[in-house]
């Protein structure tokens, strides 16, 4: 610029200043709360933190005074591990990482073991990747060396459950992640409704089992309106199922014994084609 | 883009540093931040029900549906990276009021809830002011309970 101002003096004689530059205005401050509105936040919100975790509904069954343990519930799963059509292997996932998350600390090690492999083996039908397969089967060798707390342990699962997986992008296919959640969550359920009936406690129930809105995605990613195959019986019993659960969680009454037997039946007949 | 805040991540991004520059490495600092802050909190009994990661822009807001269960604490924890300086966290019903809000002026905001109803709630957040010669930041975010 200045070698420009001097060729410029010694042609004119005249000094040329550069313009002044336009004053900019501050960008005026951010309100102290933001401007959204309802509209706004239904469509636009991200799911990515909707669902609770099993352990987390393990807590909220505590704090409703029911003293059971969900762990102590969970049947010997007799699942059919070379099913690998996705969404079979996605809720069976789904449902085999909830086992291992209520049971991380009290499990035998070669059962958690056994259960984890199972998780891994289903993260591979899905397309999970080397990552994830190589971070299970460390989890599992630092199990049976017994070179990790089961402390220590719960906070890798949880964060696997809570932040690795749901993160994953298993070939670009949107539904895995929200089935392998409702695996999770319909495993929950089942144990939840059958710990209700045991103690006989409904009104706990009215605040574990109504969740329309996590219903309602995992209905969004499970349904097949339109799908150009039939769905795969487990797709199909799950959507069904979903449904039911639906209307449930959306009754203005409280629910019955009969409503909780049902969503016991209802889990129980997804868990069964698993 | 979320990015993940795991031992993965790390792993991936050690790895590529020596051919890329990480398109969010932004996110990665914010994350890094989030999960020491996670992890130290199971030593008071919190634990993860998720983390996640954002890019956000001055001004802008990003939003959680959330199911949250009545009787259990919850806490939103946050991380921003050094893009912004006034990070915002606030919770809202599903009529869209207010339920909960932080008044700090932070990067690292936290807020504390306890639902007295199990129900369905929007966490929002709002980057209300961004560093000087920065635009946007990258922010993480966890829910934990106990």
């Amino acid at each position: 610029m200045l070698v420009l101002l001097i060729s410029l003096f010694a042609c004119t004689g005249e000094v040329i200043t550069a313009p002044e530059p336009a004053p900019t205005e501050a960008p005026a401050a951010a309100p102290e709360t933001p401007d959204v509105d309802v509209a706004q936040l239904r469509d636009e919100a991200d799911e990515a933190a909707l669902v609770p975790s099993p352990v987390e509904t393990q807590k909220a069954l505590e704090a409703s005074g029911i003293d059971v343990k969900l762990s102590s519930l969970i049947p010997k799963h007799k699942f059919d591990l070379d099913a690998n059509d996705m969404d079979h292997a996605a809720v069976r996932s789904g449902v085999l990482l909830a086992d291992v998350l209520l049971t991380v600390k009290t499990a035998e090690t070669k059962e958690l073991v056994r259960r984890l492999g199972a998780v891994q083996k289903g993260m591979n039908q899905l397309n999970g990747g080397s990552d994830i397969d190589a971070m299970l089967e460390d989890i599992k060798d630092r199990l049976k060396a017994d070179a990790v707390t089961r402390d220590e342990l719960l906070k890798e699962l949880d964060e696997l459950s809570g932040a690795v997986i749901p993160e994953l992008e298993f070939n670009g296919q949107s539904r895995v992640v929200p089935l392998i959640e409702a695996g999770s969550w319909l495993e929950g359920a089942n144990l939840v409704a059958r710990a209700v009936q045991s103690a006989e406690k409904n009104d706990a129930a009215e605040k574990l089992l109504k969740s329309p809105a996590v219903v309602d995605y995992f209905i969004e990613y499970v349904k097949t309106d339109g799908a150009d195959k039939a769905p795969e019986a487990v797709t199909k019993k799950l959507e069904e199922s979903l449904i039911e659960l639906k209307g449930l969680a959306e009754k203005t009454e409280p629910l019955t014994d009969a409503d909780i037997d049902r969503v016991v039946e209802v889990t129980n007949a997804v868990l069964a084609l698993l | 883009m979320r990015a993940i805040v795991t031992r993965l991540a790390v792993l991936a991004l050690a790895a590529s540093a020596f051919v890329a520059t990480p398109a969010s490495a932004d996110e990665t600092e914010a994350s890094s931040c989030l999960r020491t802050k996670v992890w130290d909190g199971y030593g008071d009994g919190w634990a993860i029900r998720t983390m996640t990661s954002t890019e956000l822009e001055a001004g802008k807001t990003r939003s959680y549906l959330v199911s949250l269960y009545a009787d259990n604490e919850y806490r939103i924890t946050t991380c921003a990276d050094a893009g912004a300086t006034n990070l915002d966290v606030l919770i809202y019903d599903t009529e869209g009021n207010i339920v909960v809000r932080d008044e700090t002026t932070d990067r690292e905001p936290a807020i504390d809830f306890k639902p007295s109803a199990s129900g369905t709630y929007y966490v929002v957040l709002y980057l209300r002011e961004a560093a000087e010669g920065a635009d946007k930041a990258g922010v993480a975010m966890a829910v934990v309970y106990r």
